[in-house]
């Protein structure tokens, strides 16, 4: 167990890091923004008349920081405003802490990433045995095919074609927000259908990006796998053909625990394109909103919090490949 | 003294025929992999020759706004009765070449700091592999968005250029690993053996080995760069100064409604179309490319 402590504490050491790092990258890009935004924001406020002092006083609380003194103590006030979650104040939603609009806006992101991760995971391990097993068949050769064509096609293509064929030609499926508002938010059927509803082509455009990756990663697995002595032996001792498939199967899934991560992170980099065609409310419209309001504390708020979730997607699967496999667990400092 | 020289070259030569020879029977056997060879010359043809079948600017007939696709256009017409067809081809130089310089950049500096932290090993390879998993773990396309707000990305060279300077880390890995499982092999061995330089067995033992599986992340690298930019575009937050197919889809979507009425839509399927047809020829070049490259695939 001390192992799978010291590998906890390296992967929090290196996440922070890397959001030391983030942070520091979206400071300065605020900072060297043409035409400085607080700058404009305090000049505007003083032409509507607003003595000097409290147009400096607005702005500061406007951004979150205190504009003046050196680029170094700018940067250490907004870290330590990090540390307490503080990250300022949104142009665009006034009077809300940037915080609060992201925190509301992350679970329209996380869940139906989630949700769409697991869906595609599903599916995709299992056509990829079946892709493994009959590769030298036509079953083998389609599926081998659609999951290169899904997993090169990118995102916003599929969502681009889902949109068009289920919200203009057919259109069986709403387009945009995440309920209809005339249900009551809450724990009442018309409102969750409603939600489940409005889900859906984002899901299935998660879903549909993820497939193609796990049946390749499946199908080579399961080729290595099948080569084993221990499947020969299986098969010498008699054993029918559903215990070998478990067999095959449960050894082949481990390593794509590792790609878990990987498409966790592509799918929050894609949220961005979902969120912005179904003009669904997650962190990726807000970034983009942020970007065309020129709301730079929401932008860099907003850029923070999907690197942090990739971080943390990246951690978690990495421990839980560690807690599955137990050749992971004894052999440490293997990595 | 020069009879050894010749007879090099002329060993160099053969080898080299041997190879193209090698390339054109992997392409021979299944017909797809031609068809993906195919596709990548015709749009390679698109992208330098078509902008010169079409007068600049391109005609507007503005009595025929969003025309259905007719013989005249295959496609039918934008916001300004311009032909669909006429601005996919003309706005596939833009894609197009900023894809190639994306390519050449992230393959050139991957590869080369790849081979770099695999042959040296120690600490240059930590600090390098170290770096390399931080890009690869900063999201490209949020960093993108947040970069444009300083960029403005105007040129497809610009495009190309910091496509490129973000995009090599996974280039960097995939040859890292190929360098650690060569430099292991007997004929490397023998090699350093011998005293060769290093320059001489990178550039003359290890960089040719791994020529197919080079080519193969460039093609890989065209394919992400293709989407990054035309994402980019699609998404708004770039100025339109340039006819392209990303902002092709946001004109479609965004302007033109695609979403929601069918006016739009074989507007919004063209440049899609184009999309597809590029990933499509891409993906089954890879395929014999992997071919090519992996030789135990190759009995069947």
């Amino acid at each position: 167990m001390t192992a799978f402590a010291r590998r906890l504490a390296g992967h929090l050491a290196r996440g922070l890091v890397m959001i030391l790092i983030v942070t520091t990258v979206s400071f300065f890009v605020i900072r060297s923004v043409p035409g400085d935004p607080m700058a404009a924001k305090y000049e505007k406020m003083v032409e509507q008349g607003m003595s000097p002092e409290a147009a400096q006083r607005a702005v500061e609380v406007l951004f979150g920081f205190a504009p003046t003194g050196s680029l170094w103590q700018q940067y250490v006030d907004y870290m330590s405003g990090l540390v307490r979650l503080d990250l300022g104040q949104s142009l665009t939603v006034p009077g809300v802490g940037v915080s609060t609009v992201l925190f509301s806006a992350a679970k329209w992101t996380i869940l139906p990433v989630l949700a769409g991760t697991l869906l595609s995971f599903l599916i995709g391990v299992i056509m990829g045995v079946y892709a493994a097993i009959r590769r030298s068949g036509k079953l083998g050769d389609i599926l081998a095919i659609s999951g290169s064509l899904l997993h090169g096609v990118p995102q916003y293509v599929l969502a681009l074609l889902l949109g068009a064929v289920f919200t203009t030609l057919w259109p069986i499926l709403p387009q945009g927000g995440t309920a209809d508002i005339m249900f009551e938010p809450g724990f009442n059927a018309g409102y969750i259908g409603s939600l489940v509803e409005h889900a859906m082509l984002p899901v299935l455009t998660y879903a549909l990006a993820g497939y193609g990756g796990w049946i390749l990663a499946m199908k080579s697995s399961v080729v290595t796998v099948l080569g084993d002595d221990f499947i020969l032996a299986a098969e010498l001792r008699g054993l029918k053909r559903g215990f070998i498939f478990r067999y095959v199967a449960r050894n082949a899934i481990l390593p794509l625990f590792t790609i878990l991560a990987l498409s966790l992170g592509m799918l929050f980099g894609g949220a961005i394109f979902i969120e912005r065609i179904f003009n669904y409310p997650g962190l990726g419209l807000m970034l983009i909103d942020s970007i065309t309001n020129r709301d730079y504390a929401l932008m860099g708020g907003a850029f923070l919090l999907i690197t942090a979730a990739i971080i943390i997607a990246n951690i978690a699967a990495d421990l839980f490949y560690t807690v599955i496999d137990p050749r992971v667990r004894s052999g440490e400092g293997t990595t | 003294m020069t009879a050894p020289v010749i007879t090099m070259g002329d060993g160099r030569t053969t080898m080299r025929r041997n190879f193209w020879h090698g390339v054109w029977r992997v392409l021979k056997r299944k017909p797809s992999r031609m068809a993906g060879m195919v596709i990548i010359l015709g749009f390679a043809f698109m992208g330098v020759f078509g902008p010169l079948f079409y007068p600049d600017p391109l005609p507007r007939d503005t009595a025929n706004l969003y025309a259905a696709p007719s013989w005249e256009h295959l496609f039918g017409t934008d916001f300004e009765g311009t032909d669909v067809l006429a601005l996919v081809v003309t706005g596939s130089s833009y894609v197009l070449l900023s894809a190639v310089i994306t390519a050449i950049i992230t393959v050139v500096l991957g590869t080369g700091i790849g081979l770099f932290a695999g042959f040296r090993r120690g600490r240059w390879d930590t600090v390098l592999m170290r770096i390399t998993d931080m890009k690869l773990t900063i999201p490209g396309l949020p960093l993108l968005l947040v970069l444009s707000t300083i960029w403005k990305f105007g040129s497809a060279i610009e495009m190309g250029l910091v496509l490129g300077l973000l995009g090599w880390g996974g280039v960097a890995r995939a040859v890292r690993s190929q360098t650690l499982s060569l430099r292991e092999r007997g004929f490397i061995e023998a090699a350093r053996g011998l005293g060769l330089s290093t320059t001489h067995i990178i550039g003359r033992e290890l960089l040719p080995s791994m020529a197919p599986f080079i080519a193969m992340n460039m093609l890989i690298a065209v394919t992400g760069a293709v989407y990054a930019q035309v994402g980019l575009f699609f998404l708004g937050v770039l100025p339109f100064e340039a006819n392209n197919w990303g902002v092709m889809l946001n004109l479609a979507v965004f302007g033109g409604g695609a979403m929601s009425s069918p006016a739009a839509l074989p507007y919004l399927a063209a440049p899609l179309l184009a999309i597809l047809l590029l990933t499509l020829g891409i993906v089954l070049a890879v395929d014999a490319m992997d071919e090519i490259f992996n030789p135990r695939l190759r009995e069947e």
